[in-house]
């Protein structure tokens, strides 16, 4: 959103659900870059056809416009935005 | 059948029957199926860059799938331009491109480029195949992809192996669009009813989403006041009595203090782009949103909506209307303010009487608009004369104006132009260019030749590059720098050596005689215009700025005769 709507910079930790395409994981971070947002922790596990990245951000802008822009991405088949509690302990 | 021939085999199950492309090594697998096929017209463009760009003038014109192809490494990394242009704008192209055999990829080499790393953030989706029998599903998601939705381009990237491979799948069926969504429009027509001031905010989403005649129907029987983004230009008609025309940093008076004073904006298909908002703060402050998208993604990225309505444009309009026609808007107040803002405050710029007085930007768009009629297309390309388009020329329709919004790419209207005349031969279609943007695709006026379209090409030669001058000029204290272009070539010799007639005019009394010459002629024509280096694109939002605070054009005191378009 607009530097007037950022707010300070905060940690989301988000699980990212795609499937296993060419570049999946580069498009999920490119997204995220380029929305405003910087990872601090990254776990991926792959599950069958699926990958599952946990991911813990830092950030100033709101989360819910970096989650509907991942969830365009044609390789991610969910985002799910994690509670504080959660997050920690399934954090890498 | 071999993987090229299975391009082919989906090309002809999905009616694409032109191509605009350039062949080379990595590609010629592709290119020597096609020396068979009879379905697939290949347009060979001399760049390229005018590959995709051409390849988006046709999706733009035609509402189909616009489809280029390129050869490795140089090839691809030529077509990005392109395909950035068609991305930002959301038009549906399936780019093609040969790669180095699988098993060189990663070696560095001859003519490996990572295309598809490179262009993650231009496309909606891309594909390295790297199994010869996942060609044809590929192919049916991409061509499908690329339309449905929010359309956009679509990258496969092929290495000459796979296009060489026997296939041992079958394309599985075409997938079936998706039932249109129309969520509940009740509480959006309950605020909707309750505003005293509401203003219809269309842009180029009417037309993605092929919704023009309900939003037509909508506009018309709403009676609601609107204003457009560049690309939503034309989205009323030529004849909406309520239609203010383009809003933001080029936009009307007219158009801005609408946005400023409305109570509601309703947003059909717009993204809140800088250009047309100016300072998000200053952009409609009283006003409460209801915004109607094909992409959730776009909802409060730039600004809160009060409700957002997701789905498909021509359900949600049509609702809209239907829910109207039980009961009207009462909004007669605001919708006679909003035209005496239109009459007061709508583009006006000065007509010279004086017959051999230098020809202005804005007198000769308007002159083109009344002789050129409703069915033409204008292909523009990026600068002042582009805005003097937008500003001056009365769309019917937002098919007729290719223009290249979101990236601004010079170079575009040429190349546009020649897609959108592949579109349909007869067609009046008319690239309208700078100077500048010229020279960006100037090696295209042979493809012309090839094909011999009747393209008809206006060059509006202000010597400069005339936006970056007047910026300059406004807010870089006239501080002048690297704008001039006096030693251009001499376009009309320019354009003779391509067999392409052509015709210069520099006085007023010349405008309609010139306009009229290269219309009436059959074949391409060249009509190069001269105009003055020193004139502005009134009024004029400094970039950051609010668009309260727009700059018009420092009172004149010659025989200029102001019109409103
Ligand atoms: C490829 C590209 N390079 C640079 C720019 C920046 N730019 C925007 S308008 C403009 C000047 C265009 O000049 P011209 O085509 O002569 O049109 P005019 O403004 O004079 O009408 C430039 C350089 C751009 N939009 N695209």
């Amino acid at each position: 959103m607009t530097p007037s709507s950022e707010i300070a910079s905060q940690s989301y930790t988000l699980n990212c659900r795609m499937s296993q395409e060419a570049a999946a994981l580069e498009r999920l971070c490119r997204v995220v870059r380029v929305r405003g947002f910087r990872i601090s922790k990254m776990a991926m596990e792959s599950a069958g056809d699926s990958l599952d990245v946990l991911l813990t951000l830092e950030g100033s802008r709101p989360v819910a416009m970096l989650q509907s822009q991942l969830e365009k991405l044609h390789t991610v088949t969910g985002v799910e935005l994690m509670s504080g509690a959660v997050a920690r302990s399934r954090t890498a | 059948m071999n993987g090229s021939e299975h391009i082919l085999a989906a090309f002809h199950r999905h009616n694409i029957s032109t191509v605009f492309g350039y062949p080379g090594g990595c590609i010629m697998p592709l290119y020597d199926a096609l020396v068979d096929d009879v379905g697939v017209e290949h347009v060979l463009c001399r760049h390229e860059q005018a590959c995709a760009l051409a390849a988006e003038g046709y999706a733009r014109a035609s509402g189909k799938l616009g489809v280029c192809i390129a050869t490795s490494g140089p090839g691809a990394t030529n077509l990005i331009t392109g395909v950035a242009n068609a991305y930002m704008d959301s038009i549906p192209l399936l780019v093609i491109t040969g790669q180095v055999p699988s098993a060189l990829i990663g070696t560095d080499a001859f003519q490996e480029t990572d295309i598809l790393g490179m262009t993650l953030g231009i496309v909606k989706h891309s594909y390295l195949i790297d199994d010869a029998d996942s060609l044809p599903e590929i192919l049916e998601d991409a061509i499908a992809m690329a339309q449905s939705g929010r359309p956009g381009p679509v990258w496969i990237d092929i290495p000459k192996d796979m296009l060489l491979a026997d296939v041992h799948t079958e394309a599985p069926a075409p997938i079936e669009p998706a039932q249109p969504e129309c969520p509940d429009i009740s509480p959006a027509l309950a605020m909707l009813r309750e505003a005293k001031r509401p203003l219809l905010y269309s842009g180029g989403g009417v037309s993605l989403a092929k919704a023009e005649d309900s939003f037509r129907a909508f506009a018309d029987s709403s009676g609601l006041p609107g204003v457009v983004t560049l690309k939503g230009i034309g989205n009323a008609g030529r004849h909406n009595l309520n239609d203010l025309g383009m809003l933001g940093m080029h936009g009307s008076r007219a158009a801005n203090r609408a946005v400023d004073e409305c109570d509601l904006l309703l947003v059909v298909g717009a993204r809140m782009d800088d250009r047309a908002t100016g300072k998000l703060d200053g952009f409609a402050p009283n006003a409460r949103t209801i915004h109607i998208d094909a992409d959730a993604a776009e909802f409060n990225k730039l600004r809160p909506a009060d409700i957002a309505l997701r789905g498909d444009l021509n359900a949600i309009l049509t609702a809209f209307t239907d829910a109207l026609a039980n009961q009207g808007l009462v909004i007669g107040d605001w919708q006679k303010q909003c035209r005496t803002w239109h009459t007061t405050g709508g583009f006006r710029a000065a007509d010279n009487e004086e017959p051999l007085a230098p020809i202005t930007g804005p007198a000769f768009v308007r002159q083109l608009s009344g002789i050129a009629g409703d069915d033409a297309i204008i292909a523009c390309d990026v600068g002042q004369h582009q805005m003097w388009i937008a500003q001056y020329y009365q769309f019917n329709h937002p098919r007729q104006h290719l223009t290249s919004g979101g990236l601004g790419t010079m170079g575009f209207g040429l190349p546009a132009a020649i897609g959108a005349q592949f579109t349909d031969r007869n067609r009046t279609v008319i690239n309208v260019t700078g100077d500048g943007s010229f020279m960006m695709n100037a090696q295209e006026l042979a493809t012309i030749r090839r094909y011999k379209l009747p393209l008809k090409l206006i060059v509006l030669d202000n010597q400069c590059l005339g936006m970056v001058r007047q910026q300059q000029e406004l807010f870089y204290n006239n501080r002048e720098s690297h704008i001039n272009l006096d030693d251009n070539p001499d376009f009309v010799a320019m354009a003779r050596a391509f067999d392409i007639p052509a015709l210069h005019i520099e006085r007023t009394d010349q405008i309609r005689r010139g306009i009229e010459t290269i219309l009436a002629y059959k074949g391409p024509m060249l009509l190069h215009v001269a105009i003055s280096r020193e004139e502005n694109v009134w009024p004029i939002v400094k970039a950051g700025a609010s668009n309260k605070d727009m700059i018009d054009e420092p009172r004149k005191t010659s025989s200029r005769k102001e019109q409103v378009a």
